[in-house]
């Protein structure tokens, strides 16, 4: 009886989450073992011979430089992350105070993260313009005779993107931490001001320490977020002026699909994993240490 | 009394409050202020300094532009709309239903693969393009909208989120219901699903806004100027188009427009959703 019931169960468990497997396996479990194996070959599109090349995509991997600065690229994309959370913090404390037109105002800080995409890159390519953009006609009416050249040039092309970023995570994060400033208690904190504290003090002393699992979660989800993405990039720069927005996601995609070199992008796929682990185990083992409950 | 002391002393500082972090808004939205702009200037007009938000002669040509002509954005609509419709209505059912196996049904090797969808979300899109391209390139399914439509029945956040939602339904609710003799097919379909039905409309408008916006897999997935989706049709535009500017705003705004409309309907589910993943995910 018990035996025959635990069958059914299991018989039902697997009819249940079964359509659903079904496509984990066709469309990441499958592929993911395909691309590893990848890792291993030299194969290219449409080259009839495909040859075991052992460890020797790896060791490409490891002398290429344009890895190194791709990888380069990658953490400076990456700057845009801690900004945006601490923006992000900011606007949530102050709208979490008592202000007219909350829920407007959370909707309007909200909405680049829900249009997000490659339409408002575009509209940021123009902005950017470096001799007629509105961004350097204002910074020159206001006396910057020599304003950035944005997208443009190669120092300043990746603090244009990180700027698009930044504008684009901070609702989310704000909204975030609005979720969050609901647990800490009033109490708290009109006993601090009984106490003499300054805002300045409260903000850094208590609501900081409090909220401190939120930034922790925005911060890994953030940068997990951020390493995979490679489109806004792809679409107002495609890695330039002279690869210095080519991050590495972007050189996955340009190995694979430009020059059609699947074994290696596949291996450069895998060190892109291999940066998300560690992000991941960092999550593990920093929740135990820098994280007040 | 008492009252009228604290309104006059608390007022000025909250409208301050309020005023700054309405100007701070503002310029939050300014992209999508000067697109607006922009599309209804003309060529002479687009980067006159100062900038004068409401154009002196507005002029719809390029929108007409945009919307009319062989490389129509209907067509671009057309095929955005029909992907993530299809794609945000099977993948919150799928989710759903193996939400409610992982949440609510007891048999072994449940755990060991749910950790095994938790493992798959951190393996990078970029790791799966090659070997998808591959994949569909041998079925017949590349650059067809089935190279799109096909995964994106799946989402292994959407089973998370419901599964999380699930675990939160009270088993007392189900249990009457059991000793009725009623299987977990009817309790699933009469039960369970109407009690999500505010979970179920965050997933789909969370999963409809990504399949909108998706333009890496678009970009990997379709060569075919007829099979583009929005974004691939708004980067053909553009690239076609590199000096109309008036042009390229009434695109992008072609593009954005959806996604303020269904934020605009849908505003309090994605934040809710958004927020409950996070807080407790």
């Amino acid at each position: 009886m018990t035996n025959n019931w635990m069958r059914r169960q299991r018989l039902l468990g697997y009819l249940f989450i079964g359509p659903s497997m079904l496509g984990v396996l066709l469309f990441f479990l499958i592929p993911a073992a395909y691309s590893f194996g990848l890792m291993f070959t030299n194969y290219k599109f449409m080259s009839p011979n495909v040859e075991f090349v052992g460890l020797d995509n790896i060791i490409r991997l490891l002398k290429d430089e344009m890895f190194y600065l791709s990888l380069k690229n990658t953490f400076y994309f990456l700057l845009a992350v801690p900004v945006s959370i601490v923006l992000g913090f900011l606007a949530a404390v102050v709208l979490n105070q008592k202000i007219y037109l909350k829920k407007l105002l959370r909707g309007l800080y909200f909405m680049p993260y829900i249009t997000s995409g490659v339409a408002v890159a575009f509209v940021w390519m123009l902005l950017f313009h470096p001799t007629q953009g509105p961004i350097n006609g204002l910074l020159r009416s206001i006396g910057i005779d020599d304003p950035p050249g944005w997208l443009s040039t190669t120092t300043s092309s990746m603090v244009a993107i990180d700027i698009i970023w930044i504008w684009f995570m901070l609702g989310y994060n704000m909204i975030i931490y609005l979720a969050a400033l609901q647990e800490v208690s009033p109490e708290l904190l009109e006993a601090a001001k009984m106490d003499g504290a300054r805002p300045g003090q409260i903000l850094r002393k208590i609501i900081w320490p409090l909220v401190s699992p939120t930034t922790f979660l925005l911060l890994i989800t953030g940068l997990i977020m951020t390493i995979k993405t490679f489109g806004i990039i792809q679409a107002v720069t495609q890695g330039g002026p002279g690869n210095s927005t080519t991050i590495l996601s972007l050189y996955v995609y340009q190995n694979a699909f430009r020059y059609y070199d699947m074994g290696y992008a596949s291996t450069i796929s895998w060190a892109l994993f291999i940066l998300i682990l560690l992000i991941t185990l960092a999550q593990w083992v920093g929740q135990k240490r820098w994280v007040h409950y | 009394m008492e009252l009228r002391k604290r309104l006059t002393s608390e007022a000025p500082k909250k409208l301050l409050v309020t005023l700054i972090m309405l100007l701070l808004a503002i310029v939050m939205i300014i992209p999508f202020l000067w697109m607006i702009s922009t599309s209804l200037k003309t060529p002479a007009q687009v980067f006159e300094y100062p900038i004068r938000w409401i154009p002196a002669n507005p002029t719809w040509e390029h929108h007409v532009k945009v919307w009319t002509g062989p490389k129509s954005f209907g067509t671009y609509y057309w095929n955005s709309l029909k992907i993530a419709v299809i794609g945000m209505a099977g993948a919150t059912f799928l989710s759903a239903f193996a939400a409610y196996g992982f949440a609510r049904i007891e048999f072994k090797g449940r755990n060991a693969l749910f950790m095994l969808y938790l493992s798959m979300m951190m393996i990078p899109p970029q790791v799966l393009f090659v070997p998808k391209f591959l994949m569909f390139e041998w079925a017949g399914i590349y650059n067809t909208h089935l190279a799109l439509i096909l995964p994106g029945l799946f989402t292994i956040f959407g089973v998370f989120m419901l599964r999380q939602f699930f675990l939160s339904i009270p088993n007392e609710i189900t249990e009457s219901a059991f000793i009725d003799g009623a299987g977990h097919f009817r309790i699933f379909f009469r039960l369970i699903l109407p009690l999500a039905k505010p979970a179920l409309a965050t997933l789909a408008i969370i999963d409809f806004s990504w399949q909108w916006n998706d333009y890496e897999n678009a970009l990997v997935f379709l060569i075919d100027e007829e099979l583009y989706t929005v974004p691939l049709g708004l980067q053909n535009f553009i690239l076609e188009n590199t000096v109309d500017y008036n042009g390229m705003m009434a695109a992008a705004s072609a593009g954005i427009m959806p996604m303020i409309a269904v934020f605009a309907i849908g505003q309090r589910y994605i934040i809710q959703g958004l927020t409950n993943s996070a807080v407790k995910g």
